[in-house]
């Protein structure tokens, strides 16, 4: 057996024991609390897009009834300098909510 | 016979990959291992002038747990498996989400966003990878803890963890954000969990706040590099102080950064200027207030008449000194005068506050980047060619006025013979400078993407030649700027591959290792 083999041979015998021994202390604490969640439609414009999309680096895309397909494709897929944003960082529940809320007229008070 | 997958890592058959993907999924489910065309198309889009094939995923796989990733490791060492690691995935001038090779699998840690531990006595922070800069600002707020953030641009998407390993930088006193990283977990490609410095020993409660620990200290080599999975970072928070004072320099002429550079080194080194201050060109913080199309039209890089006239038109200088001072209003009095004294003495510098300069869009983000607020308007760069293209380039420069002067002129010339333009700063380090170039093209025309690519190159050709170092660089030319440090070094890093990762599945090509 060549040396680098040998080496990875070994190395494969080592993470089987690793496993088999279970040293992993912080495993328990990953079950304490829960992650990060969006809570709605208007939290993720605020959070995110918003920042271009207000602020005069991205087109207006409020108020205009963009269809809501065309509003998740183009957040899973980027679109030149707008970079796509993934299930992730948005999960498709909450694309539907932002694709709702962007499309959507905004109601006035 | 058509593959079922988009890509196939190298030297893995379709045989052996449904094998390690089976396995993935009794790991993480189903609904967490992607693998269609659909899926993965996130992980694709690059702002590099190279072609989406070239970093086409095979797969992605979406951990939230340090035991998943322990329990994916070895799956990847059994199958040879290559996996790239991402955390929030925005860092979109050094090449997104997209693994450096074709055919890796991104193990996306974006949903590993937990802020385990914020201490307004101690001020530091314990978050996971995939906590972004936004989540962490509205959580201080929510818990009103008086501590400030220090972040890059793209602040609000993007994350602490994945910016402080790749040595990113920010605006505000705790800019050189590496320098306050305070403790990592890691797990290892034999699956061990290692935790750095003081976090080590049972039952320690000094872990984020000292960072050295006991023998060899080994963050650094978990930054920048493809040696373990960080999945649980440290690092030191800015006490809110009770008066903040931003302000603008302008200058009007290129040559004038000989002055400003000799000025603002004394006053950083001595801590009179303690943020990281920037000196933006005028080409940089145009697009917030102009459109190139107004004032060039078809190819080649932008005449200086026309540069000039922007900044007649908008109110900029050529060289614009973004800095601040933090502290109890006596101090910040205090330091004003010795700053307005330095930089009032040869009478070529214009010095705005806020009081003339709050409704400055320039000016406003700035602000909010060197208080740690969020803001994405710095993205406006990318407005300026339109297209999509951007490759940052980042060679390190001395804090010394003739350095700068040097760098920038070569810059300048290499971008205008491709016909790109100067978009740049210079971020002042302690007794550094990093040299921050946007290479903005329009990816969608071919000719630009060429010229792109070649200029990147000749840029790193001639900095290296000049004994000029890239501090960071997209993934697209991580060997040819790893190369440029020399053979001992690459030679080291390769050893120190060898010997934690035998097999080769962290990240292959990060920094040019493997």
């Amino acid at each position: 057996m060549k040396k680098t083999k040998l080496r990875s041979w070994l190395f494969s015998c080592m993470v089987s024991i690793i496993f088999a021994t279970s040293n992993a202390w912080s495993a328990q604490e990953e079950k304490n609390s829960s992650g990060f969640a969006w809570k709605d439609g208007a939290e993720i414009y605020a959070k995110i897009c918003a920042y271009c999309h207000e602020a005069q680096v991205g087109p207006q895309i409020r108020n205009r009834e963009l269809p809501t397909k065309y509003i998740r494709t183009i957040v899973r897929n980027g679109n030149r300098a707008m970079p796509a944003f993934r299930i992730s960082e948005i999960d498709d529940e909450s694309l539907a909510k932002l694709a709702d809320f962007i499309s959507k007229k905004e109601v006035p008070h | 016979m058509t593959s079922k997958y988009i890509a196939l890592p190298k030297g893995v058959s379709e045989k052996d990959f449904d094998a390690a993907i089976s396995d993935f999924r009794k790991v993480l489910g189903d609904a967490s291992v992607l693998t269609s065309a659909e899926q993965l198309a996130p992980y694709i889009k690059t702002m590099m002038p190279v072609s989406d094939a070239e970093h086409t995923p095979s797969a992605a796989l979406l951990a939230t747990t340090v035991e998943q990733i322990q329990k994916i490791v070895a799956i990847c060492n059994q199958y040879k498996v290559p996996i790239w690691m991402i955390s929030t995935g925005k860092n979109l001038g050094y090449g997104a989400a997209a693994p450096a090779e074709r055919g890796q699998v991104v193990l996306d840690l974006k949903r590993m966003n937990r802020i385990l531990e914020v201490d307004k006595d101690l001020a530091y922070a314990l978050v996971e990878p995939g906590v972004t800069y936004q989540q962490l600002y509205d959580y201080i707020k929510e818990h009103k803890l008086g501590l400030w953030l220090s972040m890059p641009a793209p602040s609000a998407i993007a994350g602490p963890v994945g910016n402080t390993l790749d040595r990113g930088v920010g605006y505000t006193p705790y800019g050189e954000h590496f320098l306050f990283a305070c403790g990592m977990e890691v797990v290892l490609a034999n699956g061990e969990v290692l935790r750095t410095g003081m976090g080590s020993m049972p039952n320690s409660n000094t872990w984020q706040v000292f960072k050295w620990g006991y023998g060899p200290y080994l963050d650094g080599i978990f930054t920048q590099s493809n040696y373990g999975i960080v999945t649980k970072f440290g690092f030191w928070l800015m006490p809110e102080p009770p008066a903040f004072r931003p302000f603008v320099i302008q200058y009007q002429h290129e040559e004038d950064i000989v002055e400003i550079v000799e000025t603002i080194r004394p006053l950083r080194i001595s801590g009179v200027i303690p943020n990281a201050v920037v000196i933006a060109h005028a080409l940089y913080e145009a697009p917030v207030k102009a459109k190139r199309s107004d004032y060039v039209s078809g190819p080649g890089s932008i005449p200086d008449e026309a540069v000039y006239q922007i900044m007649k038109d908008h109110k900029l200088g050529i060289w614009n000194v973004y800095a601040a001072l933090y502290g109890t209003q006596e101090q910040i009095d205090v330091n004003w005068n010795i700053v307005t004294q330095a930089f009032g003495q040869s009478g070529k510098a214009k010095i705005l506050t806020e009081q003339e300069a709050a409704d400055d869009p320039a000016f406003a983000y700035r602000a909010k980047l060197m208080r740690g607020d969020m803001t994405l308007t710095e993205f406006s760069l990318y407005n300026w060619r339109g297209g999509g293209g951007s490759m940052w380039f980042a060679p390190v420069s001395q804090a010394r006025g003739s350095e700068t002067l040097k760098q920038m002129a070569l810059t300048k010339q290499i971008l205008a013979k491709y016909g790109l333009d100067y978009s740049g700063e210079f971020i002042v380090g302690m007794r550094d400078m990093h040299h921050i170039v946007d290479v903005l093209y329009d990816k969608t025309d071919p000719e630009q993407t060429k010229a792109a690519y070649q200029c990147f190159d000749e840029l790193l050709t001639e900095f290296s030649a000049r004994g000029y170092g890239i501090y960071r660089v997209n993934t697209a030319f991580m060997d040819k700027v790893a190369e440029t440090y020399g053979p001992v070094q690459r030679s080291v890093h390769k050893t120190l591959k060898k010997a934690l990762d035998p097999n080769g599945i962290l990240a292959p090509g990060k920094s040019g290792i493997r």
